[in-house]
């Protein structure tokens, strides 16, 4: 079955083609990374207005890269949400014009669902298992039982881990987005600046990053007053270490205590090479899968990939075309 | 038999929707109608909708002609995506259209002021004179104070915020500009965003 994914719900426009939620024939991405740089983070109607500059050139280069046409197409799945409501809308009602004109079933799909089914490109999906998603928007623990069924374990109370990477790179004077950049200064860094690992001990799933996130700038603010010389290797490591060991105990608590057999990060963050190392280090007993680079950004064929496995699921029930897209948007549906 | 034009019109960049199917130089479905931010749903299931009582799909259409605006910057985003896209799959040919000129199109006095409101006193604006069955631009659209606009207007006008567009005025018009190379359809918004506005004025400082 060939699935044509479609993602538009922040600043990447992005087309795939994915036969039977694995194999990719193309994945186009439109980054706009590099507008949103000089705001210090993606302003949204400026990524609305580049997803209707971009939209025909992304599908017609996703179809030529795998050599099809639409008539072959068997299923479109497009992100509905959640995201921000200009950049999906894009998407959504160019998906639906290719629905009409070809007569192909189209479905909306939730853009967490598409970031935890990025890992099923490349691995297999084992259940139980336990899915980490870690973006600039989101921060939560996932159990599945089987395909397509999600149970929330918990969340950020406050900020996601990627917005809290932004800001503290901002004090720090490095420029956006934060969390590759603090990324690479902390494998240069020192874990001497003994930051709290929040909510660590706290019993349940949940996270909190904000609190996280005014201690480290005080600090920094304090050392400046007081004209000490700041090491922004030594704040990236101190940073990333506290996040980091606050993640992986999380996710082991939940590994033992729902007997999982696969641990599965996504979202943004799943990039990180300091959060890479320490989930493998840490938990040897059952895999732990990250997506491949490509796939951890927002992309299509991650899209793609869920919609395969929703549509199955719901015995190839279609969406019809008053299809829209939302801002918020509940995973467990 | 001779093939017979068939033309599409498409315009969302007020709180009414409106397309048009033209065949043969007459409208033969339209819809037109208020929604409160919900374009996004309707424009695809009441496309289907005239087509299907036509007889037609996407693929029949010989030209489409897409209000591009000004107006609504979510609104107009979307009948252009559409529009965009049904040009892209289905190659007919397509053209772009002032939404004011669209609005004017409704009335029946001899100049028309055109307006949508943009808060503040603010409005997108723009002139037009109804000449024999056709409509003719008179000052060219912009986004500026409401006041400051009409005192460049020497004639006597009416102002209309909306009414549904008489197409026929439109197809007739010189009005319509072929977009050559479909990828490169934006809508045209008058003004750059806030973010960017307030990055030049940073650095010029
Ligand atoms: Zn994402």
């Amino acid at each position: 079955m060939y699935v044509l994914g479609v993602e538009t719900s922040c600043d990447e426009t992005s087309v795939s083609i994915v036969k039977d939620g694995k194999d990719v024939l193309s994945n186009v991405v439109l980054s706009q990374i590099d507008i949103h740089k000089e705001y210090g983070g993606v302003v949204p109607e400026i990524a609305s207005r580049e997803h209707v500059k971009g939209i025909t050139y992304v599908f017609d280069k996703a179809m030529n890269d795998a050599g099809l046409r639409y008539e072959d197409i068997d299923l479109i799945a497009v992100t509905k949400g959640p995201g921000l409501i200009g950049s999906l809308l894009i998407g959504v009602n160019a998906a639906k014009v290719i629905s009409l004109s070809f007569n192909i079933p189209i479905i909306g799909i939730h853009h967490i669902a598409g970031h935890i089914y990025a890992n099923h490109i490349d691995n297999g999906m084992e259940f139980p298992l336990l899915a980490l998603v870690v973006s600039g928007g989101h921060t939560e623990l996932i159990l599945m039982k089987e395909h397509y069924d999600f149970n929330k374990l918990g969340e950020t109370q406050d900020d996601a881990v990627g917005e809290a990477y932004d800001k503290i790179a901002r004090v720090l004077g490095l420029p956006y987005p934060g969390g590759p950049i603090v990324d690479k200064k902390a494998a240069h860094g020192k874990d001497n600046l003994h930051f709290p690992r929040p909510m660590i001990d706290s019993g349940d799933f949940n996270f909190s990053f904000s609190g996280l996130k005014s201690h480290v700038i005080n600090v920094h603010h304090n050392m400046k007053q007081r004209q000490e010389e700041i090491n922004v290797e030594d704040f990236c490591a101190s940073f990333q270490e506290a996040v980091t060991d606050v993640l992986v105990a999380k996710t082991i608590m939940a590994k033992e205590k729902f007997k999982v057999k696969q641990i599965i990060v996504a979202g943004g963050v799943a990039a990180n090479s300091g959060l890479r190392s320490k989930m493998k280090e840490s938990i040897q007993d059952i895999p732990v899968y990250f997506p491949k680079m490509a796939y951890c950004t927002d992309n299509a064929a991650m899209i793609a990939a869920a919609g395969y496995f929703q549509y199955i699921r719901n015995n190839k029930k279609a969406d019809d075309l008053m299809l829209n897209g939302q801002s918020r948007l509940n995973l467990e549906g | 038999m001779k093939k017979l034009l068939k033309q599409l019109v498409i315009d969302t960049a007020t709180k009414h929707i409106f397309l048009s199917l033209i065949i043969d130089g007459k409208e033969r479905q339209f819809t037109y109608e208020e929604g409160i931010n919900n374009h996004s749903v309707t424009i695809i299931p009441y496309l289907e909708e005239m087509l299907k009582k036509e007889n037609m799909t996407l693929r029949d259409l010989d030209q489409i002609i897409v209000g591009i605006g000004p107006g609504s910057y979510t609104g107009v985003r979307i009948g252009v995506t559409v529009a965009k896209m049904i040009g892209y799959l289905n190659n007919p040919e397509v053209y772009t259209v002032s939404s004011l000129a669209l609005i004017a199109s409704a009335a029946e006095k001899p100049f028309v002021l055109a307006l949508i409101d943009a808060r503040r006193g603010n409005a997108f604006m723009g002139l037009y004179q109804n000449v024999s069955g056709k409509i003719v631009n008179i000052m060219s659209d912009s986004l500026e104070n409401i006041e400051n606009y009409k005192k460049g207007i020497q004639m006597d006008y009416v102002i209309i915020e909306d009414g549904k567009p008489q197409v026929e005025k439109i197809i007739n018009s010189e009005l319509l500009i072929k977009v050559k190379d479909i990828h490169s359809l934006t809508p045209n918004y008058l003004q750059v965003t806030e973010a960017e506005r307030n990055l030049h004025n940073e650095t010029d400082h």
